[in-house]
């Protein structure tokens, strides 16, 4: 027996459709089965008449989607008018807010990290990725700490007597979830925007300066388009987990403010309602397919990097 | 800034009464300084967490009661949450084998064999690490609750628990792996493999004496990022936990019920923790391309 496995080894090595079995082949089962069939099924479940006890009744219909949606069409305000489109609507708000603040932060050093490179580097990058590798549930939570009434930043600052009440803006709310949310991603745009500047040859830089090109013309006309693949794919990246945040929020937000991601639990974990769970989350997917569609026509697949 | 509010039509003027090198020293100091801010918005909560942490008032700074370490002896004298972080570790460590030995091999088709819908396969790959938790989640607890759960016999299997948690984390794991070992095995010289086939050794011994030991540090980084992935995922975890609690979720109702003192005292152990991984993660290969990078090096 363990002869006849031996050969069997050998011959699977031998041929090259064997080889690319051998390889390729454990991960797309195991993928197939645990993330391409998962999915398939949701959509399935989506388009689903589902009964009362949330069990699946196996009839086409569109009743998910309709409890999701208010009455009429997508051009009658009806149609906004439930708490999952309104949520839909501030989510897609606070992530896209989220990915240009990434953006405006991350690009300064993004671009000093590949003029300078060397030890610091070295030093910075450790500095960046270790709170970006900490536990991103205890990322949110050290946020917990900083906002609210009586959080760090209000508690300091009424110390220092620099107010007098606690401010609004320090409070719970959209603001504390941006800066979060913020937070957790700033790192994806950072090395994305690296990876891209890091190729740019700077003495294209210098050749445009010694041409009489201003600064901001410089920035405008040469390091934007080359670094545009990474300006692509880091905005993907940190917009894309932004819009299904869910501890975020929920720390940040106390309540107050409910995105899709939380809005989607709260049904599935209270009452499992998968029929509402599933066509919510095509929300989600759908737009992730919609923002990458529109990056691939900018940018080559191979440029994204690790897309 | 006189000089500014002065001339404000001719540039070139202005420009003349600076010394470019003065400039461009200031240009570099303004970078340098938001680099630095950026560093101190990074840090600060972590900072102010860890100090928390070791302080007699717990949640928040004012007013300041004095140092102790009481918080992490009652920390790591909580059995509930040291049987969750026992649980982490084992379904981490299970599930990130699996998606090393998984990612290896994909990572070998990736970039040694030729095939049609190479890419496609690809980005198959890397989909699990672009899927957003809350999709992953609820599409496995659906797929595991409702779908597999109801077949005979092995049904049982898929009720959410260890098992449904190890499978989650094993897919969720697998992009690391697949973009670290095949970033490694693109700028690998292939003619070592060939010149120990051409001196006599069997493909197995090859891939055991000569490309092993090349992409060991590959794998072994893989491996951890795997590891760290699922150790710290909360949402997946969330969903398809079932009954049995791993660190994230057990903290999550920790402050569910506020009990900051040993959440400040865990999480601050976990920063520490992350810390050495990394470190020891970064020597053993190019970090920064893992989270961003692509094929070429």
């Amino acid at each position: 027996m363990a002869a006849s496995t031996d050969t069997n080894n050998r011959s699977l090595l031998r041929t090259a459709r064997g080889k690319l079995a051998l390889t390729a082949g454990p991960s797309t089962i195991w993928l197939g089965l645990l993330l391409l069939a998962p999915l398939t099924f949701m959509v399935t479940v989506s388009f689903m008449n589902i009964n009362e006890a949330y069990n699946i009744v196996w009839q086409p219909s569109l009743d998910n989607y309709g409890q999701l949606t208010g009455p009429g069409l997508p051009w009658e305000s009806s149609f906004w008018n439930t708490a999952f489109m309104e949520s839909l609507l501030l989510s897609y708000v606070i992530a896209i807010v989220t990915t240009v603040m990434c953006f405006s932060l991350a690009f300064p050093l993004a671009y000093l990290l590949a003029r300078k490179g060397g030890r610091v580097f070295k030093v910075v990058i450790f500095l960046v990725l270790l709170p970006f590798f900490t536990m991103y549930l205890v990322r949110a939570y050290s946020w917990l700490l900083m906002f609210g009434p009586n959080g760090v930043l209000n508690a300091t600052l009424l110390k220092l007597g620099m107010i007098s009440e606690p401010l609004a803006v320090f409070n719970f709310g959209v603001p504390a979830i941006i800066v979060g949310l913020t937070h957790a991603y700033f790192p994806y745009m950072l090395l994305s925007l690296y990876a891209s500047l890091d190729g740019i040859d700077f003495s294209l830089v210098e050749a445009a300066r010694d041409l009489g090109a201003s600064r901001p013309a410089v920035l405008k006309d040469v390091i934007l388009p080359l670094a545009l693949p990474g300006i692509i794919s880091g905005s993907l990246f940190v917009f894309v987990p932004s819009l299904g945040a869910f501890i975020t929020p929920r720390f940040l937000g106390q309540g107050k403010v409910l995105m899709i991601g939380q809005l989607i639990e709260e049904r599935i974990n209270s009452l499992y309602a998968i029929g509402y769970g599933s066509a919510g989350s095509m929300f989600i997917v759908l737009t992730i397919v919609v923002a990458f569609a529109l990056a691939f026509r900018y940018v080559d697949v191979d440029e994204l990097g690790g897309v | 800034m006189a000089t500014n509010t002065e001339n404000t039509t001719d540039v070139t003027t202005v420009e003349r009464f600076f010394d470019h090198r003065t400039r461009e020293r200031w240009l570099r100091r303004g970078l340098y300084g938001i680099a630095g801010l950026l560093l101190v918005f990074l840090w600060i909560p972590l900072a102010v967490m860890v100090f928390l942490s070791v302080a007699q008032n717990a949640s928040t700074l004012f007013p300041f009661e004095g140092f102790t370490l009481q918080h992490y002896a009652a920390t790591f004298s909580d059995p509930g949450l040291m049987m969750a972080l026992f649980n982490s570790a084992q379904v981490a460590t299970v599930a990130a084998c699996i998606a090393t030995v998984l990612g290896v091999l994909a990572s070998f088709a990736l970039a040694r064999r030729e095939f049609p819908l190479k890419s496609a396969f690809r980005t198959f790959g890397i989909l699990p690490m672009i899927v957003p938790g809350v999709v992953l989640g609820i599409a496995l607890l659906i797929y595991f609750r409702t779908l597999l759960s109801a077949i005979p016999v092995v049904g049982d299997l898929f009720v959410p628990g260890f098992l449904t948690l190890v499978l989650t984390h094993s897919v969720y794991g697998f992009p690391f792996v697949l973009l670290i070992v095949s970033a490694r095995l693109y700028t690998f010289d292939e003619q070592l493999e060939e010149a120990a086939r051409d001196l006599g050794a069997s493909p197995l011994e090859t891939f055991r004496d000569v490309t092993l030991p090349i992409i060991a540090p590959a794998v072994g980084a893989g491996f951890l990022f795997a590891w760290i992935r699922s150790f710290e995922d909360f949402i997946r975890a969330f969903f398809t936990k079932g009954t049995m609690d791993v660190l994230t979720t057990a903290m999550f109702s920790m402050i569910k019920y506020g009990a900051a003192p040993k959440m400040n005292a865990i999480s601050a152990f976990i920063v520490l923790v992350i810390a050495i991984l990394l470190a020891v993660a970064m020597n053993l290969g190019n970090v920064t391309q893992y989270v961003a990078g692509g094929p070429d090096e």
